[in-house]
């Protein structure tokens, strides 16, 4: 499950986009988690998130914050969405604080999330590194739309719809920051960015 | 999936978020779903955005059921317990020590982003791999879809089925990296689809990508992304690795 890799984007566009997800290990610390979880969201909700949500619940688009909060559970999988470094180091900062023992991970531009974790005292453990997209690449739509749909690692996000919201957007039929929620909605670990959406539509839009 | 015509107005609303592209407006101006194409993801009618709420699940029978499987984020696999269609690889790997240092793992991410891949097509890249002796990961679902986890050949019943996306994932020592990458470039020109390469590695206690893998990717001009994910190392009871 890689559902945070292969986010596409050039590097400008990757440093507003962090993503904080946490899980317990199947098998190894999961039982009894579901509350450390709950609590782990809570330190998320406190660092500005620009989405959230739990695999087992959905996103905060679509589910609202408090069913996600109440319904942790044993093999929950967390995440929250920053759009800066300092959020992203404040929320690290306090989970290493809480001290909860469950696997977090961040995805993001490696050196800049390399070193945010050295300043709050933690060393980089593994990765996961993406070699990008291999085979029939004619197959795939324009950049900027795989840069948006490639937020949701699931692929709930339909090319066809991020085509059909640009077009609404230029014919002024909704606002951009409403395309993108839409957008958002559809993904539903909560780890695509709403914010980073706006830009890319907006640069897709004016292409 | 199921469209009930009764229902449908024709609005078309739907449309546009079918990841497969595979709803259509048919003569009969109801929209309606081609069911080879139908991944079974359920976006559709988790959008909710059908205003007469004429989409309807299916009680899915074997092999169809392998599609929802595969693409349903809030489906749990029932041997790992772990939702969506691979496992934690190193994610949790803090806690189980699953890559330690001189090894790495592969998930290759068949049908993503966004493609869909038929399972026939994944076989050849799995016994491509299968031919180099790698052991391919047993609590990935779809290593379970196979006849033969040595080789492997998938289960007769499966192979004309297509899905969203699969991930065969594996580890070996770090030194087979080049034999790996050689297979999958050959198999990437035979399939009629794409796949996400990842690949799992145990950083040096310096914090840094081991030094052969990071040679060998700049010296061939293999692209890597600038990001990823990084396990920060907060889980306890900490693996020794």
């Amino acid at each position: 499950m890689t559902h945070t890799l292969h986010r596409s984007g050039d590097a400008e566009s990757l440093k507003s986009d962090y993503v904080v997800l946490v899980l317990p290990a199947q098998g190894f610390n999961n039982e009894g988690s579901a509350p450390k979880m709950r609590k782990i969201l809570e330190i998320i909700l406190n660092h500005n998130p620009v989405n959230f949500g739990d695999m087992r619940t959905g996103n905060y688009f679509r589910k609202g914050m408090k069913p996600i909060l109440d319904n942790t559970q044993d093999n929950s999988i967390v995440h929250g969405v920053f759009t800066n470094r300092k959020d992203l180091e404040e929320c690290i900062a306090e989970l290493k604080e809480a001290d909860l023992g469950i696997s977090t991970v961040v995805t993001g531009l490696f050196d800049d999330v390399w070193d945010s974790v050295k300043k709050v005292g933690l060393t980089p453990h593994s990765i996961n590194l993406s070699l990008g997209v291999w085979g029939k690449k004619e197959l795939l739509p324009e950049q900027e739309v795989l840069d948006i749909t490639t937020q949701c690692g699931h692929h709930c996000i339909a090319p066809n719809l991020v085509k059909k919201l640009a077009n609404d957007v230029k014919k002024e039929k909704i606002c951009i920051e409403e395309a993108a929620r839409v957008i958002a909605k559809q993904c539903v670990c909560g780890v695509a960015n709403p914010l980073r959406t706006e830009k890319i539509l907006e640069k897709y839009i004016n292409k | 999936m199921k469209i009930n015509p009764q229902k449908c107005v024709g609005c078309a609303l739907c449309i546009p978020y079918c990841v497969e592209a595979a709803i259509t407006m048919g003569s009969d101006r109801k929209a309606t779903i081609n069911r080879d194409k139908c991944i079974e993801c359920t976006v559709c009618y988790n959008s909710s955005i059908c205003p007469v709420d004429a989409f309807e699940l299916e009680e899915l029978e074997w092999p169809r059921s392998v599609r929802e499987v595969f693409a349903t984020v809030y489906k749990s696999h029932s041997q790992t317990n772990v939702p969506g269609r691979g496992t934690e690889e190193m994610k949790t790997n803090d806690v189980t020590g699953r890559f330690k240092e001189g090894e790495i793992g592969f998930s290759v991410d068949m049908g993503r982003p966004g493609v869909g891949v038929d399972l026939i097509d994944a076989e050849k890249l799995l016994m491509a791999l299968g031919k180099l002796g790698i052991e391919f990961e047993p609590e990935n679902p779809i290593t379970h879809l196979m006849k033969d986890i040595k080789t492997g050949e998938l289960k007769d019943d499966v192979k004309q089925e297509r899905v969203h996306s699969c991930i065969p994932e594996f580890k070996t020592n770090i030194e087979r990296l080049p034999e790996i990458l050689d297979t999958l470039k050959k198999i990437s020109q035979e399939i009629n689809t794409v796949f996400s390469l990842g690949l799992c590695l145990k950083l040096t206690p310096e914090g840094k990508i081991p030094e052969f893998v990071k040679n060998y990717l700049d010296k061939n001009k293999i692209p890597y992304y600038p990001g990823g994910k990084t396990n920060i190392g907060l889980g306890k009871p900490l693996a020794e690795i």
